[in-house]
């Protein structure tokens, strides 16, 4: 299943949403489905309960003007051993690819904000979304100086 | 398969909010590339967004929500999850200059005999206020006079290479769990297990915290109580010759003896001259710290001296008053330990995350 395709509503002039992503990251009782992702408590019941290991999340930070080719995300996620993590993929607009993308990473859940949402908003967005206790955050520009694997995995349109 | 990496940047913040962005902020500024060094930010339970704030910068952010558990317990994960061959540890009130990290890099890099380096504090304080300032320049004090091999790992930026960190059993989680002098502990070990420690005065950083009086007299009490009850009076001595604690109480202690003694003496003296006695008190008080007071008038002028002085008498008292009930409490109740449940999860080694505080 594709967490976020569910909940995803595509972005408009008109979306009630388009308010500076600054308020909306300070708010505590925005809807989580407003943000186009599933609710963190749908598919992670244990939240509170004991366990052994720390959950990890991956968040992928896509600012305007960054686009991900989908075979590529996936081979990074793999490259970057997070087959077995909550994936969020934070992205400023409606990539054009979004289809595509969550064809490609099953697994993972979209975070759309507004077009025009910088990087660091991006980050502490996602951050409020991500429920695993070890969080690692992945930008564009960390990705194309990896290794070679990674090294196509974001580009500029 | 995740590239190779030089350093590994740890953070461990605590309700931080107010500072942690200035710090983090330097962080990334520094003058390594991005691709030099990893940030991890590690939130010991705060509830004030300091995650938040976190990610906008961080490579990697781990959240403790359990309960805090202390800086040294959250180095500790930082530390385990790190992927360079260096691991830097950064409070989060310290602001870097942009060539911090690159200098200890550098020095590290260049002398293959030494295993960690500390920065100092400069004399900048973007506080502003008197007590700040005050602290600030007895940091400064201390520091300086120490810098050097062998000086200490207690700043609040320290490098040291990771395979030593593991070897020696990285921070001290027991002790420390609720103090914030467990550099000055591992300092110590690692000088006791033979590894080269620099205080390097070249090596700068500031400190951003606001500090209030009651906060800082607080702050040294639970300091020295707390040196003094982990290692006892001759470890303390030796691990922490450059500690803002010692920088109050070395000239104290003796003066204590000095002035008890003065104060015997004086029940034996027909008539009892007050003012006589008044007078030498006041001398052994002055030549007791003379040498603190005389830098801090070196550093910060003459006005700021005076106005230092009555202050710094106020905390040598409350930091002498710390020592001793840090001593008598090693003495009857035994080192700092955690609960009993805490004790017994350990001895059992209970799995679980966030990992029960492991004993030394």
């Amino acid at each position: 299943m594709i967490r976020g395709l569910p909940e995803y509503a595509p972005m408009t002039d008109a979306h009630p949403f388009q308010r500076p992503i600054r308020d909306r990251a300070a708010s505590t009782d925005a809807p989580v489905k407003d943000y186009g992702i599933a609710s963190p408590t749908s598919e992670c019941a244990d939240v509170g309960a004991p366990r052994k290991t720390p959950r990890v999340s991956m968040v992928v930070v896509l600012p305007e003007n960054h686009a991900v080719m989908p075979d590529k995300l996936a081979e990074g996620l793999r490259a970057s051993g997070a087959e077995d993590v909550d994936v969020l993929i934070a992205c400023a607009g409606q990539p054009a690819n979004l289809n595509a993308l969550q064809r490609c990473v099953g697994k993972a859940q979209f975070l759309l904000a507004p077009a025009g949402t910088s990087a660091a908003d991006l980050r502490e967005l996602a951050m409020s979304h991500a429920t695993g206790d070890i969080v690692t955050l992945l930008s564009g520009a960390v990705l194309h100086g990896a290794e070679m694997a990674e090294r196509s995995f974001v580009s500029t349109c | 398969m995740l590239r190779q990496i030089d350093l590994s940047v740890v953070v461990a913040v605590a309700e931080g909010a107010a500072t942690l962005s200035r710090s983090l902020q330097s962080i990334v500024d520094s003058e390594l590339q991005e691709t030099e060094f990893e940030l991890i930010v590690v939130d010991d339970a705060s509830d004030d967004g300091s995650a938040a704030i976190a990610a906008r910068y961080a490579d990697t952010v781990i959240r403790l929500t359990a309960r805090r558990s202390g800086l040294a317990y959250a180095r500790n994960r930082g530390a385990e999850i790190a992927r360079g061959r260096l691991v830097a540890f950064v409070d989060q009130d310290i602001e870097l200059k942009p060539d911090t990290l690159k200098l200890m890099l550098q020095t590290l890099n260049e002398h293959p005999g030494l295993d960690a380096i500390a920065a100092t504090h400069d004399l900048r304080h973007c506080a502003g206020n008197f007590i700040s300032r005050y602290w600030n320049v007895l940091l400064n004090v201390g520091e300086s006079s120490y810098a050097g091999v062998g000086g200490g790992f207690g700043s609040g930026c320290g490098m040291v290479r990771r395979s030593i960190l593991a070897a020696c059993g990285m921070y001290d989680e027991w002790r420390f769990g609720t103090g914030t002098l467990e550099g000055v502990e591992l300092g110590q070990r690692l000088l006791r297990s033979g590894h080269d420690v620099l205080l390097a005065a070249h090596v700068r950083v500031t400190q951003l915290r606001r500090w209030t009086a009651v906060a800082a007299l607080r702050e040294a009490f639970t300091r020295s109580a707390l040196l003094a009850r982990s290692l006892g009076y001759q470890q303390t001595r030796s691990s922490a010759p450059a500690d803002v604690v010692f920088t109050w109480s070395r000239p104290a202690l003796p003066l204590v003896a000095a002035l008890s003694t003065v104060a015997l003496l004086g029940a034996f003296v027909p008539g009892r001259d007050w003012v006589f006695t008044t007078a030498l008190a006041l001398l052994l008080v002055a030549i007791a710290n003379a040498r603190t007071v005389t830098a801090i008038a070196g550093l910060r002028g003459v006005f700021f001296a005076l106005r230092a002085v009555p202050v710094h008498l106020c905390f040598q008292a409350v930091s002498v008053a710390g020592l001793c009930s840090g001593w008598l409490m090693r003495d009857t109740v035994g080192d700092p330990r955690p609960d009993a449940a805490t004790q017994a999860y350990a001895e059992v080694g209970v799995e679980m995350w966030p990992p029960v505080p492991r004993p030394r």
